[in-house]
């Protein structure tokens, strides 16, 4: 998976035939075969699919009890942010090829993880009081912080990317919370990135 | 080849890419619907590479000149955005086939594509620079909050692009508007103008 998530970000979805992986991979065709059925399709949801996984649990593991939940969803977003840093085929495969070049089940697994997100982000309403946002808000979070995100790994700076906490804990509360505390959220969080 | 034949073809290779995916795509086809001979093609553009390249650049300047044409710079910024994107998704709406070649099927095609749609977001950042004098708040907004803005409104463009959607756009601008203002103006500011969008739509 790994090797494909190579691939794809090397040259995308187009690059990617099984003997490429099972060469990049060192492995005989044959085993590759064996591995993913499915062909180059399998394997590569496959590797979407792990992607989710760990960011579902780096989230998780953002989460508790002792802190306000605030923190946690700052924590999560930094999560996040340090998981892709350090794994940028992963990060290019979940978040360039996985929407824009992935066929069939890569692309379910990127809009599912992205409908978890949102609905995520949608808590924050419950903390808005009278304010009222419309229903695409939590898209619009997501995709001001995904539009930084995609260009530093289309720049191949994805080590880049913890720095940008600042910007996703803004988006994330801004609508919500109004300017002023969100921005004393996004500092706390640059001090929690430190 | 003459403006009005190259601008055909440009469209005809759009067309065939929207239609039958990079793998797929018959520059012959382009061609003969473009009423372009193989000598002619030849002579301007070296590939079918080459001329898809061409193509997207066209079309990526056509929308951002649509955006800003009727934007008035006497008008508060707020207005211009508001201008700006209702020009930008009625182009989108009319024309939702050069829509899909625009956010997914020329850039889904390789990273060396992505880069360009990556380019053509880049574009509009300059034009949110000024929504940082509406901040309520003293305290500098953080570094990259134009592409948040820009970002944001791409996210609910394609979404509804790629669900075949592009026709309702129009009719999304108040919420778009919205979520492009929100972290220049704050959500009691933004709200108010996504309200006057709504009313004056």
């Amino acid at each position: 998976m790994e090797a494909a998530a190579e691939l794809c970000a090397e040259g995308g979805y187009e690059a990617l035939g099984e003997n490429q992986i099972a060469e990049r991979a060192g492995l005989p065709v044959a085993k590759f075969r064996e591995c993913f059925p499915g062909g180059e399709e399998q394997c590569l949801a496959e590797g979407e699919n792990a992607i989710l996984l760990e960011v579902v649990a780096a989230v998780s593991r953002s989460y508790s009890a002792d802190q306000s939940e605030w923190e946690s969803v700052t924590r999560g977003v930094k999560a996040i942010l340090e998981l892709m840093a350090e794994n940028p085929a992963f990060a290019y495969l979940g978040y360039v090829a996985a929407r824009q070049m992935a066929p069939g089940r890569a692309r379910e697994m990127y809009e599912s993880g992205h409908r978890m997100l949102e609905a995520m982000l949608e808590r924050g309403g419950e903390y808005s009081g009278d304010r009222q946002q419309p229903p695409t808000t939590a898209l619009g979070i997501l995709g001001g912080a995904e539009a930084i995100i995609r260009r530093e790994l289309v720049a191949g700076r994805a080590g880049e990317l913890p720095r940008i906490l600042t910007e996703c804990v803004y988006a994330a509360f801004v609508p919500y919370l109004g300017q002023e505390e969100a921005l004393r959220l996004a500092r706390e969080g640059e001090r929690l990135g430190r | 080849m003459d403006t009005g034949r190259r601008e055909a073809l440009l469209r005809a290779m759009l067309d065939e890419l929207v239609a039958k995916g990079y793998r797929g795509l018959s520059v012959e086809a382009a061609i003969r619907a473009a009423r372009v001979s193989l000598a002619e093609f030849e002579a301007d553009f070296g590939s079918k590479d080459e001329c898809l390249y061409a193509a997207y650049q066209s079309l990526a300047d056509r929308f951002v000149a649509r955006a800003s044409a009727r934007c008035d710079a006497a008008e508060p910024w707020p207005e211009r955005v508001r201008t700006g994107l209702s020009a930008l998704l009625e182009e989108l709406a009319g024309e939702p086939r050069l829509a899909l070649a625009l956010t997914r099927a020329f850039p889904g095609i390789g990273p060396a594509t992505y880069e360009r749609y990556v380019d053509l977001l880049e574009r509009f950042v300059p034009l949110m620079e000024e929504g940082r004098a509406y901040s309520e708040v003293e305290e500098e907004l953080p570094g990259e909050v134009e592409l948040l803005a820009v970002g944001a409104a791409e996210a609910i463009i394609f979404s509804e692009v790629d669900a075949g959607r592009a026709g309702r756009l129009p009719t999304m601008l108040p919420e778009i508007l919205f979520s492009v203002l929100v972290p220049f103006m704050g959500p009691e500011r933004a709200a108010d103008e996504m309200r006057s969008a709504a009313a004056a739509t």
